[in-house]
Parts: C-alpha cells; structure tokens; sequence
C-alpha cells in the first residue's frame, strides 16, 4: 500500500482584473469537507478568486488555511469581507465565517453559477457522500435526496482503489475507459472500500472467469459500480430504479468526482444523456454558493458587516 | 542472520523460498536446510502486481545470494497467492502460519495473526492440520490498510502511530473552534470510534477531528478500535487456550495495538522477531516438507 496516489493538486487562483478589490460588496464562501476544503471569493456576484487544499488533522486550521490562501496576496482582509458563507462537514470551524449553510443550498446555488440556468439536475459527487438535487428554474432547491446505507463508497473508495492499484487518481477515470473497445465487464459487487482490496484481488485470479481481468478493466468494473450507486441516488428523487431514470432537462456534476470521466462517463451512459460542462472547477460548487447565497443580505446592507 | 546461515551450512543444501503475497506487502523468506538465509519484502499493490511480487522474491534471493535456479520449491500464501503464477504450489494462511509458529516460538499453544486484511487466531497451534480456528467475521477486515490509512490522515507516520503512549493529550492541545465543543468522553481520555467497522470507524475519527479532539487522542482511539476487534475474533474460539499466544503479522510491529490488545483480552502476548514475515516462513517450511 503506497498512500500518494490518491492526493490530488492544491489550487488557487485570482482574477488578473484588479478591479474587484474596488467591488461594494465582497462575500466567500467555504465548504469544509472531510477530505478536502474549498474557499471561493465573489466581488459584486463575479468569481475573482478561489483555492482549494486537502482536509488537514485540524479543521480549524484547515478552514483559516483555505480562505487565506484564497485571498492570496490580495491585500483584501477577512475584515473587508462584507459575509463569509460556510458549508460541509467541518462548516462549525470556520471560525471567521458569519452565516452557516446548509449543503444542498450551496451546490444547487453553485452548480447554477458555474452550469447556468440551463441546469435542473445537479449530482454532487463527494468524498464520503453523493447528494442528487433536484432545482427549479429559479435558483432554489426543489427536491433531494442522498446516499443510504453507509457513507462508504465515494471518492474515498476511489482513493483506495488508487492507493491499491497504484493508478493516479487523476488518471484512474480515463484509465478505465481504455477497455480497447471492450464493453464494461461486471461491476464489482459492493462498493464499500473495506472490501476494495478482497475484491480487486479476486478480480486478478484467472481461476474466476477463465481470464483475468486487466488493470484497465479492474478499475472499470470498479467504477461501473461506483456510477451504479450514484444513479441509485438519482432514482431515488423519481422514486424509479436505474434504468428507468430520466433526466428532464440538463444534467450537471459538482464535488471532486466531477473530475473522474470514468465516472461521469458512465453515469451519462446509463442515462443517455449528455452533462452540462463549463470552465469553472465543478469541486469549487459548494463554496461558490455559500458566496452568493450570502450575497444579497450583504448588499442590502450596502456591503458592510 | 550470519549465525542462522552457518547453521545450515554442514547440510544436504536444500534451497527453498516461501512467498507471502499480501493485498499491502509481499514478504519472502529463502531457506537452505532449514535456517533462514535471506528474506525479502516491498509492496504488493499495483494493477503489475505480478511484477512486484517477482520482485520482493528476487530481492530475497539476493539478500540469500542465491540464484533462483538452485531454488528447489516456492510456495506462495496470502490473499495474491493467485497472481504468483511462478511459484509451484499455494497454501492456505493458516496452515502457513501454524507451520511458522511452530518454528518461531516452540511451544505455543495460540496464535494471532493480524495483517493488513484478515485476521486469524489458530487455538491449536503445534498440532496439525486445521485445527480450531477464528476468522475475522463480518466485514471487520481491512485492520492494517485502516491503520495505515489512518496514520496518513492524521499526519503521523506508521512508526508514530504505533508508538502512542497510553493516556490523554491536554485538552489545550485541541484546537476547536468556539462555539465547537470537545465531547465529555474525548475529554477524559474516552475518545472512541466504531469497533465493528472500519469505513464507521473513521467517520468517527473524522467527526472527532471536527470537534477539534487532538489526532494523538484519535489515534490512540483508533488503535483500541483495531485491538477490540482481534480481541472479538479471539473470542470466538470455543476452547481458548491462552497458556502461551503468539502475535504475528504486519500489526504486530505496532506496539500501541499489541498493548490495547494484552489490556481488551487480558492475555499476554508474544511477539516473536520478524513477526510480519511468518506466512513467508511457514509457506518455504511447507515447500521443504514437500522437497525432501
């Protein structure tokens, strides 16, 4: 076990316009999660800068971390900020944030910003959990639901198979679309990362199917099942089994598993549909929203505290 | 090792190799009449792991300074002993690690072997065959990856992990936001995550993380958590015999785990040298029976 194929690259970005420091009214938003934790700033209802870092031991000083490094050498202070919104799983340690939110809100209200108004069905693909949210065509939450059973088998059942595979995690998603033109072998049968390593090692063994299974395919069928339970979760807001879901309208994908085709790809699939793309990192979803749903309040008050 | 080869050197020269393929390391124990002469070890994972296996064998064999061609059986255990498709034949864990026992610690009368996925405790060690034994039941696999993982999250290493002394951090160690309270239990050294289930069991330590409980406290709860569970499995044997138990296996290395456990079962363990590299001892021990 080599624990370093599963840590993605931090972020950070700033508008090259500096002109978002003069903004009346300047809000952020986090979105601590149990992985990994998001800081987006918004001037005036524009993106002007964002970062984005692993979860550390202490929640406290991974949320002071990600917002600082989001306000970069801007100069603006967390003092300037007219209202910090906070999100996810470690929201109570965010210690400078002035309202907290609840998740759906952030990523309905994100997925809109970086997707549109086009957007109706938004699929938040987290590490411990996936939320499928159903929007109206005004920017507020019409109906959602979220995974059942246990927690397991997100993005950190992914980290584990990467971990066991010695894939990359930015690479496990096309990786396992390079099946050569083969169809997507069986999908392993649980997701659940406890089992990831019995799994993958009885995949391996000839003795089972007369061949063995590739890394290639290995990682598909663990995928396959990993896009199995998140359509389970889609199902679910219709009260319909995978299969017989339909998206109305447009699809859109948030959280750090919006970044794995391998994935996404399959989730389109089996839904015959095409997601939404969009230049914004849909992983900063949570944060955006927690920014702009902040926003109005703010600028009522003419941007001050 | 020096003393162990020229113990073997007056012998007929019988080389054999067993292979322990785990899901997280594979270890390799080379044996010339009888005495260990080289060992090998390195990472199992990998969509290549045949590669890496081959690889730990042929870092033994040189540790041995033999060639593989004067190898005259390899016998391969652990969970990837299907994808060692040069080794010759395959033995279940237990058997191997019964045979290693034997070897490593005469006169034991238990064994429990901890790794990284499973867990077996054997009430008959010394005798043949099967005997009565426990396996991990449930899903309570996955103890070494959990604790290895585990270390990783709350930036320790292995080693810091392991060597966690009993007690409680300062609660001013913790650093909660206000307003976030550090629950009572944490408080007084109480800290505890899910003992049945190691995907609940770090949520738990998560959400302890989140209530600013420090990760040395964390840890410790971690460490208990993967003692409770072998102490369970321990349990299930119908005629314990606790006179003399062996630990054996990658936790064994880990001394806060052994110390939890000794407290949660109330029995004294052994922990013979090399203890990660038994299923290697006894599957090279099987391959000499079956060479002679």
């Amino acid at each position: 076990m080599v624990l370093q194929y599963a840590k993605w690259p931090e972020i950070q970005w700033m508008s090259d316009d500096a002109g978002w420091k003069e903004a009346k009214t300047i809000t952020a938003g986090v979105d601590i999660g149990t992985t990994s934790a998001q800081a987006a700033v918004v001037a005036d209802g524009q993106l002007a800068a964002y970062a984005g870092i692993r979860a550390g031991t202490d929640f406290r000083k991974t949320a002071d971390e990600v917002m600082a490094l989001a306000l970069g050498a801007s100069g603006i202070t967390l003092e300037r900020l007219s209202a910090v919104g906070a999100t996810g799983f470690g929201k109570r340690n965010a210690a400078f944030a002035t309202e907290s939110l609840d998740e759906v809100s952030c990523h309905g209200k994100g997925a809109r910003f970086i997707y549109g108004s086009e957007v109706t069905t938004v699929v938040d693909l987290g590490a411990q959990t996936v939320t499928a949210i159903k929007l109206y065509e005004w920017d507020r939450v019409w109906d959602f639901a979220m995974n059942d059973i246990c927690a397991t088998g997100m993005g950190r059942n992914i980290e584990m198979v990467c971990d066991l595979l010695h894939v990359p995690i930015g690479e496990i998603g096309e990786y396992s679309l390079d099946l050569g033109g083969k169809p997507d072998p069986e999908p392993v049968s649980t997701t659940c990362y406890n089992y990831a390593g019995t799994e993958t090692m009885g995949l391996f063994r000839p003795e089972f199917r007369g061949d063995t299974l590739n890394g290639n395919e290995i990682c598909a069928s663990h995928l396959f099942a990993v896009a199995w339970r998140v359509l389970g979760v889609i199902g679910k807001l219709q009260s319909l089994e995978p299969g017989d879901i339909k998206v109305e309208g447009k699809l859109g994908f948030t959280g750090g598993l919006a970044h794995n085709a391998g994935v996404t790809r399959r989730i389109e699939r089996e839904l015959d549909t095409t997601a939404l793309t969009s230049e914004y990192d849909p992983m900063l979803a949570g944060a955006i929203g927690a920014a702009l749903l902040v926003l109005p309040e703010a600028a009522e008050r003419g941007g001050v505290r | 090792m020096a003393a162990e080869r020229s113990a073997g050197a007056g012998g007929a020269g019988l080389v054999t190799a067993g292979i322990d393929a785990g899901i997280a390391y594979t270890k390799v124990v080379i044996l010339k009449d009888g005495a260990v002469v080289g060992r090998g070890i390195g990472p199992t994972g990998g969509v290549d792991r045949r590669e890496r296996i081959e690889e730990a064998y042929q870092r033994a064999l040189e540790d041995a300074g033999l060639d593989a061609g004067e190898v005259k059986g390899v016998v391969v255990t652990g969970k990837g002993k299907h994808d060692a498709g040069f080794a010759g034949k395959r033995i279940s864990e237990l058997l191997a690690t019964k045979r290693a026992v034997e070897r490593m610690s005469p006169g034991a009368t238990c064994l429990v072997s901890a790794g990284a996925d499973e867990t077996i405790v054997s009430a008959s060690a010394g005798e043949g065959g099967a005997g009565e034994y426990a396996f991990n039941q449930k899903c309570s696999a996955g103890l070494g990856l959990f604790l290895e993982y585990m270390a990783d999250r709350l930036s320790m290493d292995i080693g810091e992990l392991s060597s966690l002394a009993d007690g409680v951090a300062a609660p001013e160690a913790s650093q909660a936001a206000e307003g976030v309270a550090i629950p009572e239990a944490a408080k007084a050294g109480e800290a505890a995550v899910n003992e049945g289930c190691v995907v609940f069991a770090e949520l738990d330590a998560l959400s302890l993380l989140n209530h600013g409980v420090s990760p040395a406290d964390v840890g410790r709860a971690v460490n208990r958590a993967a003692a409770a569970r072998v102490s369970a499995v321990i349990n299930d044997i119908t005629y314990p015999s606790a006179d003399r138990v062996v630990l054996v296996g990658g936790l064994a290395k880990n001394n806060a785990f052994v110390r939890a456990l000794e407290t949660l079962s109330g029995i004294k363990l052994t922990v013979p040298d090399d203890a990660e590299y038994a299923g290697a001892l006894g599957a090279a021990l099987a391959a000499a029976d079956s060479a002679q």
